[in-house]
């Protein structure tokens, strides 16, 4: 019975309404991530929202393909890293700087994306392994570039100077959305059309349904792995420019690892079936989740780490359901 | 109920009918089993015999009917229920871990665990050693079954149904994926096995080693017995006649071979799994069907993945209507005219997760008709679609159909069609009537005919010599990755062939 499914989460909703200390920690979270002095709280979720949705996108490229990339993160740090060297010391004027800035993160993303692929197709190394572990040095190099040499050491904190202040991207007014987020929804709105629309996105879909069928069809399996790897990579190293270009104005050491924003991402993709337009309410949904639950901290004192148990229960049932990250492998 | 005339058979199965849908696949069939004996289940590809035995085995539950034995009456109720009864099924697919060693293999599920659930291992290991010793199997209990050549991992699966100690041993097409040598040496086995007073079932449709090695055999055609004879009263011709329905002297076939050669394979050699198939050297001409028999394994599939561009030659010449096109991959082949029906159905010839108008596009993704630049022209794409539905009775609620739901021959009917639009030259046929209907094969069959009557130069690679001899106006046979015999339509016959497929060379 269909509507049994829904006997529980109705019944949890009418509980949660009808005890009032149940009651409390829900308007917490609702005011978490929706509320706040001029809606503070909603600008928020909606600027992790952006990231989210961002490296969810990225994901989504190279599931769709049947490429496992567990390399989000490296790519996306790779690509806030050069955004903010070029924004720090390129002389540009502020919009060839957020040009060539832009062209940088992604290009950087996508290439870092491609030595992955590469050493799968070349030396024999699993994707998924590979570009699992290209994550570390790239977060190390980041690390001791914004520790060291890059330091801005008059702020105590380990993180670069700030990029040219002319270049930022700004913001919505009165709010702390920055116009990031208008690169973010470009990108979605690009996938779910080349998914639907284009050869290349047909190609990719079929290669990631069936690659043998692909490579029997006499598409060019080879070069797409290629494209799509590099197109991910290009996507996650745009969401580390939107970063560094927005809401941190310098690449700041951890500001791209600690938040989970690639593993999200790819908990999202699988949440919405490696369906396009599903990924970005998925990625929307853990943003909310997880500034909800720090408001429900700040009002009845539910530690915000709770968001981490609901999601981690939420991979589980992604296992259980058979949507395994296994699922689409070539 | 008037007595069986059989009164000293120990295993009787009685009035077996079993419906899918509206299939009939088992139709008021009865079945003796005696001790001491082999007995050959044969028929074609959906005959019912694996369905019978599976329904035997507790797999299937039966519509109707019975099953008697000495202190048993009633179908099993499953697998384990049989297996507890002293009957043991090597099925077609080995079910075996291939990450797992010979022992853990052959004792999974029956390591009669001890106190607290603690496998006596050495113990299991000494009785599974005492039963491949009394056996004269030379397994290594150690080895990881996944290193191990078929016909080893085919013992494994015998031994695993010995250790349970199996009166009646069922084997699913066990030949069908041996070596001649290797086939032999299981039926000697076989042979020291109802020497024992155990009672041997072979599924099988290669009727030599039924003459060779069987003592009885009991054919199957349409879900129907029609027919049961002694080994000594019978002739592979008769059961021929018999599996078929009819002789299968070629059927009418006009020639529409024209004379100008459409492809050569000049000294070709292909890259099997762990040996070389070729060289071969072949000319098919322009509206000829060269049929290709053999062995599964023989070398059929790497030589038609080498064809069609999706494993590199190691040496020699492929040259499509003059041109070279051995270094040349699938899409440049595709479009010098090539068609390719793949074997694999489920994953190379179709996507069946994506739509019926994705599936049938496929390959011409690119071309005018469905894309403008780099954007597809959805409308066409549906249309094409629909085209196919029409064109080819497809039974399909449309194009957005997910191909996943549809039957195997409409499946297979969405790869004909998509292959054969656009008038291929060349067209690679990999066992393409394999597992569908009846009706769907005499269609894919006509298709096949009518391309080559359009010029198309067809390659049919099959393991149905039936269908092999009713199509082909030339037969090649490969035989362990060699070509042993190239015989012309007029001068077919199957003991020559059989013979060839065994390895006995046959001068072209």
């Amino acid at each position: 019975m269909k509507w049994m499914g829904w006997l529980l989460p109705v019944l949890a909703l009418i509980v949660i309404v009808t005890v009032p200390a149940l009651r409390e920690a829900a308007m917490g979270f609702l005011d978490g991530a929706f509320g706040g002095r001029n809606m503070f709280n909603l600008w928020s979720t909606l600027s992790r929202a952006s990231m989210l949705i961002g490296m969810a996108m990225a994901v989504l490229v190279a599931f769709r393909s049947g490429l496992i990339n567990l390399g989000g993160e490296g790519q996306l740090i790779l690509g806030g890293l050069t955004a903010a060297l070029i924004g720090i010391y390129a002389p540009l004027s502020p919009g060839l700087l957020i040009a060539v800035a832009l062209a940088g993160a992604m290009l950087v993303g996508g290439l870092w994306a491609v030595i992955a692929q590469a050493l799968d197709r070349f030396l024999g190394v699993p994707l998924l392994v590979g570009s699992l572990l290209l994550n570390y040095p790239a977060n190390a190099f980041a690390s001791w570039l914004a520790s060291h040499p890059l330091r801005d050491v008059a702020s105590g904190v380990t993180q670069t100077e700030k990029i040219n202040a002319a270049a930022r991207l700004p913001r919505f007014a009165g709010t702390i959305l920055d116009y990031g987020i208008f690169f973010t929804l470009a990108v979605v709105i690009l996938v779910i059309l080349a998914d639907r629309l284009t050869v290349i996105g047909y190609r990719l879909r079929m290669r990631g349904l069936a690659p043998l069928f692909a490579r029997a069809q006499g598409m060019p399996s080879e070069r797409l792995g290629y494209q799509a790897m590099f197109a991910s990579g290009a996507i996650a190293g745009l969401t580390g420019f939107t970063a560094v270009f927005g809401f941190s104005q310098r690449y700041i050491d951890g500001m791209m690892t600690l938040p989970l924003y690639a593993w999200t991402g790819i908990v999202a993709v699988l949440l919405a079936g490696i369906v396009p337009w599903r990924v970005p309410l998925a990625a929307t949904l853990f943003a909310v989740l997880a500034t909800g639950a720090s408001g429900m901290e700040r009002v009845v004192g539910i530690p915000r780490e709770s968001s981490q148990i609901v999601m981690g229960l939420l991979i589980l049932w992604l296992a259980g359901a058979g949507r395994s990250l296994m699922d689409n492998r070539k | 109920m008037p007595a069986p005339s059989q009164q000293a058979a120990p295993y009787r199965l009685r009035n077996i009918s079993k419906s899918f849908g509206p299939v009939a696949a088992l139709r008021d069939v009865s079945l003796d089993l005696r001790r001491g004996e082999i007995l050959a289940l044969v028929g074609e590809n959906g005959a019912g015999k694996t369905t019978l035995m599976n329904s035997l085995f507790g797999l299937i539950a039966p519509d109707s009917g019975t099953f008697q034995m000495d202190g048993h009456e009633g179908m099993f109720a499953s697998a384990a229920d049989a297996i507890g009864h002293g009957f043991g099924m090597v099925h077609q697919q080995f079910m075996l871990f291939d990450d797992m060693t010979v022992l853990e293999n052959v004792l999974i599920g029956a390591e009669g665990p001890g106190w607290l659930g603690r496998v006596d291992l050495a113990a299991r290991r000494a009785e599974v050693m005492q039963v491949m010793d009394r056996f004269g199997f030379s397994l290594s209990p150690d080895t990881q079954v996944g290193d191990l050549p078929v016909a080893a991992r085919q013992k494994v699966e015998i031994v695993k149904l010995l250790y349970r100690r199996a009166n009646v041993v069922i084997l699913d097409e066990p030949t069908a994926v041996l070596t001649p040598q290797e086939a032999t040496s299981l039926f000697h086995m076989l042979r020291g096995l109802a020497d024992e007073s155990r009672a041997v079932v072979v599924i099988t449709h290669k009727l030599a080693e039924v003459m060779a090695h069987a003592d009885r055999v009991v054919v199957l055609r349409a879900g129907q017995v029609v027919a049961e004879r002694r080994i000594a009263e019978t002739s592979s011709a008769e059961i021929a006649r018999l599996m078929v329905g009819h002789d299968i002297a070629p059927v009418a076939k006009t020639s529409h071979t024209q004379p100008e050669a459409r492809l050569t394979l000049d000294r070709l050699v292909c890259s099997g799994a762990g040996r070389r198939v070729g060289p071969i050297s072949i000319e098919i001409r322009a509206g000829e069907i060269l049929g290709i028999a053999g062995v599964t394994g023989s070398g059929q599939g790497p030589l038609v993945e080498t064809l069609v561009g999706l494993r590199p030659a190691i040496s020699g010449r492929i040259i499509l209507d003059g041109s070279d096109i051995t270094s040349l991959g699938v899409a440049a082949r595709r479009a010098a005219g090539l068609a390719y029906m793949a074997e694999d159905r489920m994953r190379t010839g179709l996507a069946i997760e994506a739509s019926l108008a994705d599936n049938a596009v496929a390959g011409r993704e690119g071309a005018a008709d469905f894309a403008s630049g780099p954007l597809r022209r959805l409308p066409s794409i549906a249309e094409f679609g629909r085209h196919l539905i029409a064109q080819f009775a497809i039974r399909a609620t449309g194009p957005e159909q997910r191909v996943a739901e549809l039957s195997g021959g409409n499946k297979q009917k969405i790869i004909i069609g998509r292959e054969l639009t656009g008038a291929p030259q060349l067209i690679v046929a990999h066992n393409p009537c394999w597992g569908v209907d009846i009706g769907a094969i005499h269609f894919i069959q006509g298709q096949l005919l009518q391309a080559a009557a359009n010029g198309a130069a067809v390659i049919l690679v099959s393991s149905e010599l039936d269908e092999l001899f009713a199509l082909s106006d030339r037969l090649a046979v490969l035989c362990d990755g060699q070509m042993t015999a190239l015989v012309e339509r007029t001068e077919l016959d199957l003991g020559r062939i059989g013979e060839a497929m065994a390895g006995a060379g046959v001068a072209a």
